[in-house]
């Protein structure tokens, strides 16, 4: 459903990020990346949203058969991709609730689907919510504003349970969450993730793989994906660290 | 000295006034002032021109007192070109006090506002007018403040033709604060000025002064912000902040924060911004599936709503959200 094909991208500066990524994601599969630090997988989730600090200099990437590349970043998000930074923005002045119901009427709209009445939506937010075992003050605050690490992961994950998005590209999503966090994050993406579904994972830790059973299990090196595997993969890295990979 | 021989001493406003200088004083039509002037008061001191025009053009005085202790919500409007109010505030009372435009269209209009507030009273004045078209209007404070009293001013601005705020505070007595929040919405080629001078004429007085403008078109703003400490004045506070967003290249804002501190027991800050919209927000929200323009227009009115957020609640804030919703 998700098919990136030699995908090279750059920043301002002309510096070449992604050097050609090739990824190929089918229903059912939760792909984690892992990788060194700034290696590029932060970069390849926004440059597949479309993040305008970078330009694509090569390649293709399709969600569904559509060319998500040549689309505007709300439609591509609208199309059923959504990603979650490593690090989430904070705009105070914009409630959370607003916000999150401005987001999946646009879904909706988009989609030519009615409004959802205020009553269902907040049925929805109050059900999600409470999978993800969060507090009620969530509905006053501004969007992530001064939200701890931790909160601000679990209010991403709320927004990609509200919004269900077809592939799901989570950066780093386990950093910051304490045990008890990160078992209710991923009991939380669990239960999002679904047979028609994908999700995509970067992270640092075998851990967050013990919840989230990985399809396969990428690593990403200068911009490259050097190495694909099986789960015992992350295993592995996690003993042997990246120096014993040898890059194509 | 009366008020017609003051402004014909002053003579019309001219681009290197200390009190113009952002402001398109060729705007400003020469006026004819009546033979002799209606009010007796002394204005020999009065530097602005836009303080004394509705006075040397016999505007009629209107006198309204709120008793210690007393709690009134009052609206004001002036039907009229020129218009004052005397606005007396008694001992700890609360007052909340809503000025409404002029629906009237004048070439120009000048109103004119006294409060005096006293002791321990509680005072916000407050504007947020739908757009107007109005060519040119100013709007003059004069403000006193007894011991331990407060006054909020908050207003939005969002006129299509030239305005002018002027405030003179004086914070007379100790415990005396004087909150300022000014919002200016402008486009196509309004322009809104704000000058003021906020006197801190006894110790353990504060002023706190917020400005935030989002600019479109070729849309202008300026503050022009005076804070005058006086010598034995210790432990006053006084900070002062403008926020500018140019939502086109053709806006702008001119900022002209002035000091003058005659003791060293004070705190005063000041800080000035201009920028665009936040880019990592936009992204975060179009992200979201929201469409750009939407996204453009929350973070507009989140960045507007913020200005008032930090007031104390009353039918002042609940109103000046209620516009911005
Ligand atoms: N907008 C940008 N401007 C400048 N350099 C950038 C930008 N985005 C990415 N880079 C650089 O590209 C490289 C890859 O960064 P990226 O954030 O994708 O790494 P990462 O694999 O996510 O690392 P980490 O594990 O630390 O999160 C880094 O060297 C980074 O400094
Ligand atoms: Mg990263």
């Amino acid at each position: 459903m998700l098919s990136i094909k030699n995908l090279k991208a750059s920043i301002e500066d002309g510096t070449q990020i992604l050097k050609g990524i090739d990824l190929e994601v089918r229903p059912g599969e939760v792909h984690a990346i892992m990788g060194p630090n700034g290696s590029g997988k932060s970069t390849l989730s926004k440059v597949i949203m479309g993040h305008p600090a970078y330009k694509v200099d090569d390649g293709s990437v399709e969600l569904d058969g559509k060319n998500l590349l040549e689309m505007e970043i709300s439609e591509r998000a609208n199309s059923g991709l959504f990603i979650s930074t490593q690090y989430p923005t904070e705009i105070p002045g914009v409630n959370n609730v607003d916000f999150l119901k401005m987001a999946l009427n646009s879904k909706r709209a988009y989609l030519g689907m009615p409004e959802m009445s205020d009553d269902d939506f907040k049925n929805l937010c109050e059900e999600k919510m409470a999978l993800l075992e969060m507090d009620e003050r969530y509905r006053e605050r501004g969007v992530n504003d001064g939200m701890s690490g931790g909160e601000k992961k679990r209010n991403e994950i709320l927004q990609m349970a509200i919004l269900d998005p077809k592939v799901s590209f989570l950066d780093e999503t386990d950093s910051g969450l304490d045990i008890d966090a990160l078992r209710i994050v991923a009991n939380g993406i669990n239960h999002i993730m679904a047979p028609e579904k994908a999700v995509i994972l970067v992270t640092h830790y075998q851990r967050l793989l013990d919840y989230i059973k990985p399809t396969y299990v990428h690593v990403l090196r200068h911009g490259k994906i050097i190495l694909s595997g099986g789960p015992e993969l992350a295993l592995k890295l996690e003993e042997q660290g990246y120096d014993w990979i040898e890059e194509k | 000295m009366d008020a017609i021989a003051r402004i014909k001493q002053l003579g019309m406003p001219r681009r290197n006034d200390e009190l113009w200088t952002f402001f398109p004083v060729s705007k400003i039509p020469a006026p004819e002032f009546p033979d002799a002037c209606a009010c007796e008061e002394d204005f020999s001191d009065e530097m602005d021109f836009a303080a004394l025009l509705p006075i040397a053009s016999n505007a009629r005085t209107m006198v309204q007192s709120i008793a210690d202790n007393a709690e009134e919500i009052a609206m004001l409007k002036c039907n009229n070109d020129f218009g004052r109010t005397v606005l007396n505030i008694g001992k700890n009372a609360k007052a909340s006090i809503e000025i409404l435009d002029n629906k009237v269209l004048h070439p120009i209009c000048a109103e004119r506002f006294d409060v005096n507030v006293g002791e321990g009273a509680d005072v916000e004045i407050f504007f947020a007018n739908p757009a107007n078209d109005l060519p040119l209007a100013f709007r003059h404070f004069h403000i006193t403040q007894a011991a331990g009293s407060q006054v909020r001013f908050a207003s939005i601005e969002r006129g299509n033709g030239i305005s002018r705020v002027s405030i003179d505070d004086f914070l007379n007595a100790p415990g005396a604060k004087f909150e300022c929040r000014t919002l200016n919405m402008l486009g196509g080629t309004a322009e809104s000025h704000h000058r003021l001078h906020i006197y801190h004429n006894a110790p353990e007085t504060t002023s706190t002064q917020l400005s935030r403008n989002l600019l479109d078109g070729s849309s202008r703003a300026s503050y022009d912000g005076s804070v005058i400490v006086g010598a034995n004045c210790t432990k006053a506070l006084s900070s002062q902040l403008v926020n500018t967003i140019l939502l086109s290249g053709d806006s702008s804002v001119s900022v002209k924060p002035v000091l003058k501190i005659y003791h060293d027991d004070v705190e005063c800050t000041h800080g000035n911004t201009v920028g665009e919209l936040d880019a990592e927000q936009m992204f975060y929200l179009v992200s979201r599936g929201i469409p750009q323009e939407t996204a453009k227009r929350m973070l507009m009115s989140s960045f507007a709503k913020e200005t008032f957020y930090p007031l104390p609640d009353s039918v002042g804030k609940k109103r000046l959200l209620q516009v911005l919703a």
